[in-house]
C-alpha cells in the first residue's frame, strides 16, 4: 500500500507542484491581498477598507449589473440556439454538412483579439460594413461603440457569433450517444418529432446542457478580452464593464492589487454559487 | 392505392420538412461565415478600400502590402515565432503533466485520491480571475521573470480538464494488460509511457489539439506577464495594434488571417478529433 | 531677466555635457506614442551630433499601453522596461506613489533646481515629490479650435465672430447644411472626458483642487463643461470619435472642426492628405460668455528615466538634449507641433512664422498667445479612478440617465470620495 502511494504520488507530483505553486499559494496570498491597502507603498493592513467598498462601489455594482445582463440575456439565448444548431446539423435530411458544420464550428478556433479585431471594424460607426447595409436596407445606421445598449447588444452578438459553436459541439455528442432505439419505439407509436424532441430528446440532454450553462457562466464571469478590445475598454462609460474587465481595471490600470483581490474573490464566490444553483435546478427530478 | 398515398404525403412531408431545415440554417450558416469572410476580405485591401463608402465584398490584392505593414509595425514574424514555441512546449509539457496525473487517478489506489480528485474538480468551477492578480505578482516581481519563456509556459500548465479527460481514457483500458506486464516485472512508469500512453493516443491527439490552441489564442496572461516586443505572443502583439494611431486595419486584418487560417486549415483537417476535444470537455 | 538668465546656464550645461561626450555611449530604448515618439525620434539626429555613440530606439507603443506596460513592468520590479519612458503629466503622480524605486531621481543626474526653474511651475508640480525630481518637463497642450477653412466658407461662418459656444453650436448646424455628410466636430466621447476637461480647464475647474487634497469635479465649471457637451450632441453637431476616428474623418473630408490641445497641429499636419494643405486654420476655444476665459490645457507629457536603464547617464545626456535645450524643443515643435515647456524656446523665431499648411496663418503665435491664461489642473495619483468614473457619469447624463449635469457630477464626485477618501471641496 505504501509504495502504492509513493508511485501515484511520484505521478501525480509535477501536477500537484504547479497546481500548489501557482493555484494553491495565489489563491491564499489573494486573500491576504484583499485585507491590505495597497494605494501606495507601502502597503498597509486595512482589514475594512477594500471589501467595505465593494458594497458601496456604484462602479462595481454597474460591472456586476452588465455582466448578470449577459448571464441572463446571451448564455440562454446562445445555449437555447445551440441545442437548435445540434438538431439540426444531427437531421439525416441534412445536406452539405461538412460546410453547415464549419460555418458554425469555425469561430471555436477563431482567437479573441483576431475576431474583437474583426468585429471592431465591422461594426465601426462611419465605415463599418454592418452600417452600410443597415442604410442600405433604408434601416438607420446604429453607434454601436457610443449607444450603451447597441454597445452592450454588440458584445451579446460577439459572444454568441464565437461560443454557439462550441455548445453545439457538446450538445450534438450527447445528441449522438442517445441510442437509436429510443426514437424507434417513439416513431412505431407515431409520436410526432416535435413531440419527440421535447419529450425525449430535451430530458435525456439535460445533463450535457447543464454543463454547457456551467461552463457558460464560469466564462461570462471571466469575460475580459472581448469589452476589453471591441467595446475599448468597456465604453461607452463603462456600459459594457464587465467583473473581468472591472477587476483588470482594479489590477493593472489604477494598481489597486488590494482591491482587484477582493474584487476576484467575490467573482469566485459568485461563479460557484449560481453554478450551484443551476447543478440544484437541474438536478433529476426524483 | 392507399400505401401508395401515405408513401407520397410521407416523401412530400420528408421534402417539406428538408426545405424548412435548410431555410433556418442556411442563412444562418451565412450570418456565421460573413466575420470570416469579411476577416479575409479586409486583409487583402488597401487602407481607402476599407474606409471607403461602398461595401467591399470581394478580396483585393493588397494581402502582401498589408503584411509587410504589419511586420514593419510590430515585427509579426517574431511574435508568431514566439507563439508557435510557446504552444509547441506548452502543448507537449501538458499532455505529459495531465496523463501522469490521469493515469494515477485512474489506476492507483491511494491515500487522499477522493481529496485530489475534488480539488480538481473543483477547480473547474474557479474562473482564472481568482489567481490573475497574485500569480502575476509572484511570476513578475517575486520571481523577477517577467518577459521569460518560462512565465509564458508553465503558469498556464494547470488544467483540470485534461487531467479528467486523460482519466477517462485510461480507466477504460482493460486492467489485466498492465497487470500482466507488472508480473513480468516491468517497471511502473515503463507500463505508463510504453503501454499505456500508446493505447491513448486517440485521445492524446484529442488533447494535444484543444491545448495548442488554448495556448495559441491565450491573450490574458501574456498580455500581463509581457511588456518586452521581443517576447511578446501574436495575439498580444495584434491586440496592442487595435487602439493605436495611424494604424494599419488592413495589417491588423493581415494578422488576424495568420492566426486564424491555419487553425481553421488544422480545424478542418482534424475535425474528428477536434469535435471529440470539445465534447470531452463535458462528459465526465 | 530670468529666462536670460537660465539660458547662459543652460549653454553652461549644454558645453559641459558636451565636453563629456567622449565618454558616454550605449544604447538608449525610449517607449512613447504616436507623434510625440516621432518628435523623439526627429531629435536624435541632433543628438547624435553631441553624442555620436549613442544610439537611439525609440518603441511607439500608443499612448494607453505606455502606461499599462510601465505599471505593469514597475510591478514586476523594472522588468523589461527602457531606459525612457513617456508619461503624461496627469497620469504622473501614480507612478511616484506606488514605484518611487522604480524611476531615478534626475536631480542626482544633473537636473538642478536652476535648469527646473526654467520650466514653468504647473509642470512642475505633479513630476516632484519633495526633493526628488522624476521626469522632466517635455510639451504643454494649450487648447484651440483646428478647422477646415473651406468648410466654414461654405456656409459663410467667420471663425472670429464664433466667440461663445452657442455660437459654435449655431455654426455647426450651418456648416453640416452647407457641407453634406461633414459632422462640425467629434469627441471621443466613449473612452474619454477630454472635452469636459478642456471646457471645465477653460472656466477654471478639474477633478481635484489645485494641491490635490479635495475634489472639485461638482463646481460649477465642470458642470457648465459637461452641460455644454451634451447640447452639442443634442443639436447634433458633435458625434463620438476616438482617436484614430478622429483621423480618418480628418482624412475623409468628414469633419469641421477637431479641438485639442496644441500638439494636434503635428497629428493633422502630419496624416492629412496632400490635397488638404492650405485648408485648415486655427481659432481660439469659444468660452461661455463673450467676453469669458478661452484658454485650456490639455495633455503634456513628460521624460522619466527608469531605475531599470543600464545607462542612466546617458539616459540623461539625452533627455537633458530634448527637453532642455532650445535646439532639441525646437526640432519638435517645427516637425511635429510638440509646445515647449522650456520657456525660453518659446522665443524661437519658428514660432512666429506664417506657415504655408496653415493658410499662411502664424498658428504659433495664436495657440502660444494662450498660454499665459491657462489655469493650473492637477492629476494626482487618482487621476485615472476619478476620469473613468467622470466618463461613466458623462455617457450616463448624455443618454438621459441624469435630469441634470449636476447631478451626474454629484453622483461622480461621491464616487471619487469613496474610491481615494479625499473631500468634496464645498
Amino acid at each position: 500500500m505504501r509504495a502504492r502511494n509513493r508511485i501515484a504520488y511520484g505521478f501525480l507530483a509535477p501536477y500537484l507542484l504547479i497546481f500548489a505553486v501557482f493555484w494553491i499559494w495565489p489563491i491564499i496570498y489573494s486573500f491576504y491581498l484583499s485585507f491590505l491597502s495597497t494605494r501606495a507603498v507601502p502597503w498597509t493592513w486595512a482589514p475594512h477598507m477594500n471589501w467595505g467598498r465593494l458594497w458601496i462601489d456604484p462602479a462595481f455594482w454597474n460591472a456586476l449589473r452588465n455582466t448578470l445582463v449577459i448571464l441572463f440575456i446571451q448564455v440562454p439565448v446562445m445555449i437555447a440556439l445551440a441545442t437548435l444548431l445540434a438538431v439540426l446539423l444531427n437531421s439525416q435530411l441534412l445536406k452539405a454538412r461538412g460546410i453547415m458544420r464549419f460555418a458554425f464550428f469555425a469561430p471555436v478556433v477563431v482567437g479573441e483579439v483576431a475576431y474583437a479585431a474583426v468585429f471592431r471594424l465591422m461594426f465601426n460607426a462611419d465605415f463599418g460594413v454592418i452600417n452600410k447595409i443597415l442604410t442600405g436596407v433604408g434601416l438607420p445606421a446604429v453607434s454601436w461603440f457610443s449607444n450603451p445598449t447597441a454597445a452592450m447588444a454588440l458584445i451579446i452578438m460577439a459572444v454568441t457569433w464565437r461560443w454557439v459553436g462550441y455548445n453545439a459541439i457538446i450538445i450534438l455528442a450527447g445528441l449522438q450517444s442517445i441510442p437509436d432505439d429510443v426514437y424507434e419505439a417513439a416513431t412505431l407509436d407515431k409520436v410526432s418529432k416535435t413531440k419527440q424532441f421535447f419529450f425525449i430528446t430535451l430530458p435525456l440532454l439535460r445533463p450535457i446542457i447543464l454543463v454547457c450553462v456551467v461552463l457558460s457562466v464560469i466564462g461570462t464571469m471571466q469575460l475580459f478580452a472581448e469589452p476589453f478590445l471591441i467595446t475599448n475598454r468597456g465604453g461607452p462609460g463603462g456600459a459594457t464593464e464587465t467583473l473581468g474587465l472591472f477587476l483588470y481595471r482594479q489590477g493593472f490600470t489604477v494598481l489597486n492589487f488590494g482591491y482587484a483581490s477582493a474584487v476576484a474573490y467575490t467573482i469566485a464566490g459568485l461563479a460557484i454559487i449560481i453554478s450551484l444553483i443551476n447543478f440544484w435546478l437541474g438536478r433529476d427530478p426524483k | 392505392m392507399k400505401p401508395q398515398s401515405e408513401m407520397r404525403s410521407k416523401s412530400s412531408r420528408e421534402m417539406i420538412r428538408t426545405i424548412g431545415l435548410h431555410a433556418v440554417l442556411v442563412p444562418l450558416a451565412i450570418v456565421w461565415l460573413f466575420p470570416l469572410w469579411m476577416m479575409m476580405v479586409f486583409s487583402t485591401l488597401p487602407e481607402n478600400a476599407i474606409f471607403s463608402a461602398q461595401i467591399q465584398w470581394l478580396p483585393g490584392t493588397h494581402f502582401w502590402a498589408n503584411f509587410e505593414q504589419l511586420q514593419a509595425d510590430t515585427g509579426f514574424l517574431r511574435t508568431l515565432f514566439v507563439s508557435i514555441m510557446v504552444a509547441l512546449v506548452y502543448t507537449v509539457l501538458s499532455v505529459f503533466l495531465t496523463s501522469m496525473a490521469g493515469w494515477a487517478l485512474a489506476r492507483y489506489h491511494f491515500l487522499g485520491k477522493g481529496m485530489v480528485l475534488a480539488i480538481i474538480l473543483g477547480t473547474l468551477t474557479l474562473p482564472y480571475f481568482v489567481v490573475v492578480i497574485p500569480q502575476f505578482i509572484m511570476v513578475a516581481r517575486d520571481f523577477g521573470l517577467a518577459n521569460t519563456w518560462f512565465a509564458l509556459i508553465v503558469p498556464p500548465l494547470f488544467n483540470s480538464l485534461g487531467v479528467l479527460f486523460m482519466r477517462q481514457s485510461f480507466s477504460m483500458m482493460p486492467g489485466e494488460l498492465f497487470d500482466a506486464a507488472r508480473v513480468e516485472g516491468v517497471k511502473e512508469w515503463k507500463i505508463f509511457l510504453f503501454v499505456a500512453m500508446p493505447m491513448a493516443r486517440p485521445t492524446i491527439a484529442a488533447l494535444c489539439i484543444i491545448l495548442f490552441l488554448a495556448s495559441w489564442n491565450n491573450y490574458l496572461w501574456p498580455l500581463l506577464i509581457n511588456n518586452q516586443p521581443d517576447m511578446m505572443t501574436a495575439p498580444v502583439a495584434l491586440g496592442s495594434l487595435i487602439g493605436l494611431t495611424r494604424v494599419s486595419w488592413g495589417g491588423i486584418m493581415t494578422g488576424a488571417v495568420l492566426l486564424t487560417v491555419p487553425m481553421l486549415v488544422v480545424f478542418v483537417l482534424l475535425q474528428r478529433h477536434f469535435v471529440a476535444g470539445i465534447a470531452a470537455g463535458a462528459i465526465k | 531677466m530670468r529666462v536670460k538668465l537660465g539660458c547662459a546656464t543652460l549653454a553652461l550645461c549644454v558645453a559641459m555635457g558636451a565636453s563629456g561626450a567622449n565618454a558616454q555611449s550605449g544604447e538608449l530604448t525610449i517607449w512613447s506614442w504616436n507623434i510625440a515618439a516621432s518628435s523623439l525620434e526627429a531629435v536624435v539626429e541632433g543628438f547624435n551630433a553631441q553624442y555620436p555613440d549613442i544610439s537611439v530606439r525609440v518603441d511607439d507603443l500608443g499612448n494607453q499601453q505606455v502606461f499599462d506596460r510601465l505599471l505593469a513592468g514597475c510591478a514586476a520590479g523594472g522588468a523589461g522596461l527602457p531606459d525612457i519612458v513617456s508619461i503624461e503629466n496627469h497620469e504622473a503622480e501614480i507612478f511616484w506613489a506606488q514605484f518611487p524605486d522604480c524611476f531615478v531621481n534626475l536631480r542626482d543626474l544633473g537636473y538642478t533646481e536652476e535648469l527646473a526653474s526654467e520650466f514653468p511651475d504647473f509642470k512642475r508640480t505633479e513630476l516632484e515629490v519633495g526633493d526628488a525630481a522624476y521626469a522632466m518637463p517635455w510639451d504643454s497642450g494649450p487648447v484651440v479650435m483646428f478647422y477646415r477653412r473651406d468648410f466654414y466658407e461654405n456656409a459663410g461662418v467667420d471663425p472670429a465672430s464664433i466667440q461663445t459656444w452657442d455660437d459654435f453650436i449655431e455654426a455647426g448646424i450651418a456648416i453640416a447644411e452647407a457641407n453634406p455628410g461633414v459632422t462640425m466636430t467629434r469627441a471621443d466621447l466613449n473612452g474619454d472626458t477630454e472635452w469636459v476637461r478642456m471646457i471645465g480647464n477653460e472656466q477654471g475647474c478639474g477633478f481635484f483642487s489645485d494641491d490635490g487634497s479635495a475634489i472639485t469635479v461638482n463646481q460649477p465649471g465642470c458642470v457648465a463643461a459637461l452641460e455644454k457637451v451634451k447640447e452639442m450632441v443634442d443639436a447634433g453637431i458633435m458625434t463620438a470619435a476616438d482617436w484614430d476616428e478622429k483621423i480618418q474623418a480628418n482624412n475623409a473630408g468628414t469633419v469641421a472642426s477637431q479641438m485639442y490641445g496644441g500638439w494636434y497641429e503635428g497629428t493633422i499636419r502630419s496624416t492629412v492628405p496632400e490635397d488638404q494643405h492650405g485648408l485648415w486654420g486655427v481659432y481660439l476655444m469659444p468660452s461661455l460668455d463673450a467676453n469669458g476665459p478661452r484658454a485650456a490645457n490639455l495633455g503634456g507629457s513628460s521624460l522619466a528615466i527608469t531605475s531599470a536603464s543600464q545607462n542612466p547617464e546617458a539616459a540623461w545626456a539625452y533627455v537633458n538634449y530634448t527637453l532642455g535645450t532650445n535646439e532639441g524643443q525646437v526640432t519638435m515643435l517645427r516637425e511635429y507641433g510638440l509646445v515647449p515647456s522650456l520657456l525660453s524656446a518659446l522665443d524661437d523665431p519658428y514660432v512666429s512664422e506664417p506657415l504655408e499648411f496653415w493658410g499662411g496663418q502664424a498658428v504659433w503665435v495664436d495657440i502660444l498667445g494662450t498660454l499665459d491664461d491657462v489655469v493650473p489642473s492637477r492629476g494626482t495619483p487618482f487621476f485615472g479612478d476619478a476620469d473613468a468614473i467622470v466618463q461613466a457619469a458623462q455617457t450616463q447624463y448624455i443618454n438621459g440617465a441624469f435630469e441634470s449635469a449636476q447631478a451626474a457630477l454629484d453622483d461622480a464626485a461621491s464616487q471619487i470620495a469613496l474610491v481615494t477618501g479625499l473631500p468634496i471641496a464645498e
